[in-house]
């Protein structure tokens, strides 16, 4: 098996993607996108970002698939444990807890 | 795997040496050449140790539990040391006892074994993880001293954050073994990925190595949360961040979400690795294949996964909303079926086999029964309607106590018998195995039965007081305590007495057939003194022993090599 | 892609039990990357109380995000990026056995992680300043909210771990210029260098999810 090395034509543009989408993530709260749309943008906007640290950055990309399972397996469970507890919380009788 | 240019790989059989000059244990000596082995070996020795000591305490304040509950009024403690005594019994039991029991000291010991490396992935990582453990003890220490805890093993909110006693540096120290959990499971499974000798494909796996990896599995996906669980408990505490705490505007139903998050699939952290024993000891001691290779294995990994959808059965009467209630109710159910899977391939494998009643496979047969009846339990109180009825009483106590000491402790012991000429090179004595199996198995029952009638009847758990309509029943669980606590100490007795005494053990006392058994006992320092090359499966007990004693083969020797096919299809 | 590969050809540094230096470093990644997920859910667990506390009170959300200032913010990202790519520059050159350029790709990393600690400093002084506090010794009265303490604890929470995680890499990376700087790593061996730069990924990776989150509420 051999290892994988980066181009720099690679990671500079990959930096440079994440420079625009940082701008990006910002300038559309200049203007006023209404609820929920803005938290999905900016979320879209994280999930593209991170993706590309992941694939290029930390050579998800090129990698075992192996390891890329075990990082969306971290995902998955985080998804399960926030939307199996939403299941709760925003389904209270009593509504919110008030103090 | 070691040249990937040949297709063929020479192999021949190696004859097991009975007598071996050279072991594990006196490979080094001194006591720092325990203290800071990589040696897998050792490792799971200092665990195995360490968790006996700790079932030991654990053990003796469970006594006194006990002891306390043979009179309805105060019988030798008062309230708020008999709060402390049951939150230190379960605090120890399950994060110093049963959470590293089985993986971390037998997982420890065989795991490479099995799959014939010679050690595991991280060795350096491996004793971190024993010492960060001990040092998690030592906090746990701490807190016991300076005030001890009395909010349950649960640390339930808000009363966790009132409480005047130690409650940060015992959150600490489970943050600690948490960590020790995750370095374990971490190592466990790049090894089984990466170590596993010529031939070990993953269906020739020991079913013990299976349950391990879906444990391991668990343990990196379940532990992290248990961790900023208590980070954020510990906060509130210091800070008060008001995110569990409800007269800050926290939710303390959210910390039971966070808690049992970790903590219900930690329930098959303990379990699961018991199955895996209760595999190998059915089909070794039945002399047969094991009947559902596929289903066991697979079934480990579904309750694995299942175990990640159902932590609200535990929060049913917490004020979660209805909503929640129905669904967590109606995905537990769905446990129960790869649970059942296992049970019913277990009995189909001892149909007609030659069923050998050694100790080991006493306590498999024991564990069939007590383990039926926690898991039955546990499908009754994961119905909404019961559970409102018998949550908090002693039937959940019963319940617990029949999964964790009926079937994790048990299915470890049976495995340390298995295991025992193994790991020291002794026989222990048969006679005295199989009447201490029976004392325990009936004074378990005993203790535990009582439990689940006096909680259907409505005897809350967590009281030193109680009416006196239980006095009977409780005395009798009382007695049934003891009496288990003499077959402890029997057991403590004739076990000292073959590490000292003993008849010399040969490689393969149980003619069993997975790679463990195929080095001398005790292992020589690398395990194997070869490559060892993986043929058939491991309970393959109709093929020739010879040919479960393959190795790799040296370009000289060519009498009896034999040249198989590289990559079988 | 035109991306070039070479095999490993130095001898040194495999353990006895592993068969290969490619067995070896594949074994060390494949661990980095499961320790990596229990750091996903550690974090994690903040981001669910983060949500929880989102849909129960966005109008919390939307008042005390505006005390956040988003240029702060967003500098510190910018710099994690380019701490990001330094770090990625770096392995790149331990591969390519050219030491010099890759110790000082690492020396600029933990510049830049010390610039995003001096950017956090200040953020964190500023707020202490107004009586902005994790909890209860939280003082500040410019909130209407009831629960603007709230948002400030998941606030310095979250802040306060990655912080943690950031001192943590800047470390690692330190000790792997000294490993560098006795020639302990090279193009034949590099795996610790490699797993610090996943670990340095991953915090930079956290960052990109808790700017938005936190800063960007319009
Ligand atoms: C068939 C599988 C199982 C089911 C359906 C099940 C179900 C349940 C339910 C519904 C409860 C909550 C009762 C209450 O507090 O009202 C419970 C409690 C408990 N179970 Fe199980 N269980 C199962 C197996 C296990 C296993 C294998 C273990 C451990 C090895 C275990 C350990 C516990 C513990 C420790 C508690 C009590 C926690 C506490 O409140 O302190 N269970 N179980
Ligand atoms: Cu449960």
């Amino acid at each position: 098996m051999s290892h994988h090395i980066s181009t720099l034509p690679t990671l500079l543009s990959v930096a440079g993607a994440l420079l625009v989408l940082t701008f990006l993530t910002v300038a559309v709260t200049w203007i006023n996108i209404p609820e929920p749309f803005n938290v999905i943008v900016a979320i879209t906007i994280a999930v593209v970002k991170a993706t590309a640290v992941a694939m290029f950055f930390m050579n998800l990309y090129w990698d075992s698939k192996f390891n890329s399972v075990v990082f969306l397996l971290s995902i998955l469970f985080l998804t399960i444990f926030v939307v199996i507890t939403l299941l709760d919380t925003l389904f209270r009788e009593g509504g919110l807890p008030v103090y | 795997m070691a040249d990937s240019s040949q297709k063929t790989l020479r192999i021949r059989e190696f004859p097991i040496d009975e007598n071996p000059g050279h072991t594990y244990l006196n490979h080094e000596k001194g006591i720092l050449s325990w203290l800071f082995t990589v040696d897998h070996k050792r490792i799971g020795l200092l665990y195995l140790g360490s968790v006996i000591l700790f079932f030991f305490v654990g053990g003796m304040l469970a006594l006194l539990l006990r002891t306390e509950l043979l009179t309805p009024a105060q019988s030798i403690v008062d309230a708020d040391t008999y709060n402390q005594i049951f939150t230190l019994h379960g605090a120890i039991m399950i994060f110093l006892f049963i959470i590293p029991s089985i993986p971390a000291a037998l997982g420890n010991f065989f795991l490479p074994m099995m799959i014939g490396a010679k050690d595991v992935a991280f060795p350096r990582l491996n004793l971190a993880s024993w010492w960060i453990y001990i040092f998690g003890a030592l906090f746990a220490l701490y807190s016991i001293i300076t005030g001890a805890v009395d909010t349950g093993w649960t640390f339930y909110t808000p009363y966790s954050t009132q409480t005047g006693t130690s409650v940060v540096s015992m959150t600490l120290a489970v943050f600690i073994l948490g960590f020790s959990s995750i370095l374990t499971g971490l190592n466990f499974i790049v090894t089984l990925h990466k170590l596993r000798s010529p031939g070990l494909s993953w269906s020739k796996m020991p079913l013990f190595l299976w349950s391990l990896y879906a444990t391991a599995v668990i343990q990196i996906l379940a532990t992290p949360i248990l961790a900023i669980t208590v980070l954020l408990l510990a906060m509130e505490r210091i800070l008060g961040i008001g995110i569990f705490d409800p007269s800050l505007g926290g939710d303390p139903v959210l910390f039971q979400h966070f808690f049992w998050f970790y903590s219900h699939p930690a329930v098959y952290i303990m379990i699961v690795p018991a199955f895996g024993i209760i595999s190998e000891l059915i089909s070794t001691y039945s002399r047969k294949t094991i009947f559902g290779y596929w289903a066991i294995a697979l079934s480990s990994l579904a309750i694995a996964f299942i175990g990640f959808l159902v932590w609200g059965h535990h929060m049913f009467v917490s004020g979660q909303s209805e909503l929640s209630s129905v669904v967590f109710s109606f995905l537990t159910f769905f446990v129960g079926v790869p649970t059942g899977i296992k049970i019913f391939n277990w009995v189909a494998t001892m149909y007609k086999g030659s069923i050998d009643l050694k100790t080991p496979m006493l306590y498999a047969l024991a564990f069939l029964f007590l383990f039926t009846i926690g898991g039955l339990t546990g499908i009754m109180i994961g119905a909404l309607s019961i559970n409102v009825h018998l949550h908090d009483t002693y039937y959940i106590v019963a319940h617990f106590h029949y999964v964790m000491m009926g079937g994790t402790v048990i299915a470890m012991l049976g495995g340390l018998h298995h295991w025992w000429p193994k790991m020291t090179g002794k026989m222990y004595n048969e006679f005295w195995g199989r009447i201490t199996c029976g004392v325990i198995f009936l004074s378990f029952n005993m203790t535990f039965l009582p439990q689940f009638i006096m909680g259907s009847q409505g005897m809350p758990r967590r009281y030193f007081n109680y009416v006196d309509q239980f006095q009977g029943l409780h005395q009798f669980s009382t007695i049934g305590s003891y009496l288990l606590g003499v077959g402890f100490v029997m057991m403590a007795v004739y076990l000292l007495w073959s590490l000292f005494k003993g008849p010399k053990a040969p490689s393969n006392p149980w003619k069993a057939r997975s790679l463990e058994w195929m080095t001398s006992s005790p292992p020589t320092h690398h395990n194997f003194e070869y490559t060892p090359v993986i043929l058939h499966g491991p309970y393959d007990h109709h093929k020739p022993m010879k040919e479960f004693r393959m190795g790799v083969a040296e370009e000289s020797e060519s009498p009896d090599v034999i040249e198989i096919d590289k990559d079988p299809a | 892609m035109a991306n070039q590969s070479v095999a490993t050809e130095k001898k040194s540094h495999l353990q006895h039990h592993f068969v290969d230096e490619d067995q070896q470093f594949e074994s060390s990644k494949m661990g980095m990357w499961i320790f990596l997920v229990t750091e996903v859910l550690m974090f994690g667990g903040l981001f669910v109380a983060y949500i929880i506390y989102r849909a129960w009170h966005p109008d919390l959300f939307y008042e005390a995000a505006q005390e956040l200032d988003v240029a702060l913010g967003a500098t510190n990202t910018v710099v994690l990026i380019a701490s990001s790519l330094t770090i990625a520059l770096a392995i790149r050159a331990v591969q390519l056995d050219k030491i010099k350029a890759a110790i000082n790709y690492m020396a600029a990393t933990i510049l830049l992680a010390g610039t995003f600690m001096v950017i956090k400093y200040f953020e964190y002084m500023d707020k202490f300043g107004k009586g902005i506090y994790p909890g209860e010794s939280y003082t500040y009265d410019g909130l209407e909210h009831e629960m603007a303490a709230n948002f400030f604890s998941i606030y310095y929470m979250m802040t306060g771990l990655h912080g943690i995680h950031v001192v943590i890499g800047m470390v690692l990376i330190g000790w792997m210029i000294i490993k560098a700087k006795k020639g302990l790593v090279h193009s034949g061996y590099y795996t610790p260098v490699e797993n610090t730069g996943l670990f340095w990924h991953l915090v930079d990776i956290i960052w990109i999810f808790l700017f938005p989150l936190l800063y960007l509420i319009d």
